[in-house]
């Protein structure tokens, strides 16, 4: 047993603050690094101790794996906490911790090196019964690779080895397109991950994303905490998660779970982790991948269990077992978890950049806004477009769709465009509400999500608005007392 | 009287007249009240909508039930035309990126459609197309770069006019608009 007594924090904003203030209710003192170009993110104001860190582009600060794990040691931390994304899967960097001393928030890194790396946790995955989709390794013959691929037959998705995210990856239709989608994975799949290796597999037409939360601890005890459903997605991207999810029979949730659990339990899995698997439309199910870090949305699953998975994480960390068994774990209600992200959805989820000039989050009984953002701050393409997460629980799945609507209208976030009039048209839809979602659900959808000219009325009141903020309107502002009096006659 | 538009919509104008605690727009009067920093309540007929509302520059942003919406001052003084002062076969950035890799090279011949550079922001990659036929003449960026929204990223020059056509070029015009 050891006792974290000072965390540093290896990543930035809504996750670095939500990190901080679990750690800060157990007594755990946090250290959170940032850069010139990231210095309004909002963990800087509520942690401990703050550490500037320096790279070009500002993504290599939280990427140089000697350079986190020194400023965690010059600022006297006994604990790093990876977050997600960035070296949150990077076993070099799990081991380098471990290394000199400190303790690892995660996996060993010989397991993430087994289930962090979609190859080797395939493989794994068929020694231990857990079915996968056909596909085929470009490290088994490079030469060959484009027309192994060609054989598993199309649609067929060719993405990065060491990739996650839907960062490098292609969807190929077409054997003319195959060299090309290749020189793009490979382009995009080095640039983020350094590492340029390639997979291609078949791609299950109209699948469901379902994914089970795992957590283990170094006494062998491995449980799940349920499933999410993250079928809305574009370009491969998680849009709108939720848990439990809609309209799966008890008995293939079961099923999913188990072999969640099985996997884990043969990986010696420590800490938290997610199984994601592919479900097609007749039932069947497939291995996606495993993460080896805290998902970006596991707020669902804190909302219908009542845990706190960042405290799982840390007291699993410190060597205690934990604190329940499978039989203890209990989910109630419904809850939703809504992306905002500065894009431009209507304009083909373009990515937009600007500055918070206003902000307002939204309130309410079982509303939680994560939010990565502070008024003032820029938002610039350094960084992920992802600025805040909204999440909703609700005692069922109408009444939590019914809390995200209100939530969605209640988030404002002027000066740069985000999604969440897009999302609001998603959850409204009468197939979400329907339950009737699969990946595809967004292209499908398309026409009608599409966005409402605004009344009359609206426009007017959008105008007037307008003019009211608009400096010069109230420098010229001439008193007209007949005209203003027409506009209180009646 | 001022005129203003949304940016969505540049051709449709609006005048707007500020009256006291009421904003005339189009002809009808809105009256607002400003709640609080950035918030206002504005009644149309018989109903009240709450809005958010703040001005950055130009642009001023407004929030109404979930959606967010730039209405811009038009100066009528002032020339927008920065598409055509790039001219024609140029391509500007849709969105500040990165230039993730180049299809062609200086002084190659290309085609309406072809393929020219793959861009990136965030996490989306697009394909910059060709917009005429010719060579191209201009390519100020490599790979790993990073623009800004509205940067030139590949100029396309057409083939030279046989006849006189070409008086009605873009930089003469571009002259007698005084900017």
């Amino acid at each position: 047993m050891t006792t974290i007594h000072k965390l540093f924090i290896a990543n930035r904003a809504e996750i670095a603050l939500r990190i901080v203030r679990t750690a800060q209710r157990l007594g755990i003192a946090t250290v959170v690094p940032w850069h010139r170009q990231d210095r309004f993110g909002p963990a800087r104001a509520e942690a401990d101790q703050t550490v500037e860190v320096f790279g070009e582009p500002p993504l290599a600060a939280w990427l140089d794996i000697p350079g986190m794990v020194r400023t965690a040691l010059e600022s006297g931390c006994d604990a790093i906490h990876p977050g997600y994304g960035f070296l949150s899967e990077n076993a070099h960097f799990a081991r380098a911790v471990a290394q000199v001393g400190l303790t690892f928030v995660g996996p060993p890194a010989s397991v993430i090196e087994l289930m962090g790396d979609k190859i080797t946790a395939r493989r794994f995955a068929v020694e231990n019964g857990v079915p996968v989709t056909p596909s085929a390794d470009e490290a088994d013959d490079p030469s060959t690779f484009a027309q192994r691929a060609d054989a598993l037959g199309f649609p067929l998705l060719i993405k990065g080895a060491a990739g996650g995210g839907g960062k490098g990856m292609q969807i190929v239709r077409h054997a003319e397109d195959v060299d090309q989608a290749i020189t793009l994975a490979r382009a995009e799949s080095q640039r983020y991950f350094g590492d340029g290796r390639l997979f291609a597999e078949r791609f299950v037409e109209r699948p469901r994303h379902i994914e089970v939360q795992i957590f283990g601890d170094t006494h062998g005890h491995v449980i799940h905490l349920g499933e999410r459903e993250c079928s809305i997605q574009r370009r491969f991207q998680k849009l709108i998660e939720e848990s439990p999810a809609p309209a799966l029979p008890a008995g293939l949730r079961e099923r999913i779970c188990a072999a969640a659990v099985r996997l884990s339990s043969a990986a010696g899995y420590v800490n938290a982790g997610t199984v994601e698997c592919i479900v097609a439309p007749d039932g069947e199910f497939f291995f996606l991948e495993m993460n080896t870090r805290l998902q970006v949305e596991h707020p669902v699953t804190e909302m219908v269990t009542g845990l706190d998975l960042v405290e799982l994480q840390l007291r699993v960390a410190q060597g205690e077992a934990l604190p329940m068994r499978q039989q203890d774990v209990r989910c109630s209600g419904h809850a939703i978890e809504c992306r905002i992200l500065a894009e431009d959805a209507d304009a083909g989820f373009v990515p937009d950049t600007g500055k918070v000039l206003l902000l307002r989050t939204p309130t309410g009984p079982g509303v939680r806004f994560d939010c990565g953002v502070t008024e003032g701050a820029p938002v610039t393409s350094d960084f992920d477009s992802m600025l805040a997460k909204l999440i909703v629980h609700g005692a069922d799945r109408a009444l939590a769709i019914a809390r995200m609507r209100g939530a969605l209208a209640d988030t404002v976030m002027l000066g740069v465009t985000i999604n969440n009039n897009f999302l609001a048209r998603v959850v409204n839809h009468p197939a979400f509400a329907g339950g009737e979602i699969d990946t595809g659900f967004l292209e499908r959808h398309q026409a009608q999500l599409a966005a409402v000219n605004p009344s009359l009325a609206e426009c007017q009141a959008i105008l007037a608005a307008a003019a009211s903020a608009s400096p010069d309107m109230l420098a010229t502002r001439i008193p007209e007392p007949h005209a203003a009096m027409g506009a209180w006659r009646n | 009287m001022s005129i203003f538009q949304f940016s969505d919509t540049p051709n449709v104008h609006h005048q707007v007249q500020a009256l006291v605690g009421a904003i005339r727009v189009d002809g009808t009067d809105v009256r607002v009240h400003k709640t609080s920093p950035g918030c206002f309540m504005a009644t149309v007929d018989a109903c009240t909508e709450l809005l958010y509302a703040v001005a950055h520059g130009d642009v001023i942003h407004v929030h109404l039930k979930g959606r967010a919406w730039k209405i811009e001052r038009v100066d009528p003084t002032r020339s927008t035309a920065t598409a055509v002062a790039a001219g024609v076969g140029a391509s500007l950035a849709p969105m500040p990126g990165v230039v993730v890799s180049l299809l062609v090279s200086s002084g190659q011949c290309v085609r309406l459609g072809d393929a020219l550079l793959v861009i990136e922001s965030m996490k989306m990659q697009m394909t910059i197309a060709a917009s005429i036929n010719g060579e191209v003449a201009e390519l100020p960026l490599l790979v790993g770069q990073t623009f800004q929204r509205g940067d030139v990223l590949i100029r396309v020059q057409a083939p030279e006019p046989l006849d006189d056509a070409a008086s009605l070029d873009v930089p003469a015009r571009r002259k007698g608009s005084g900017t």
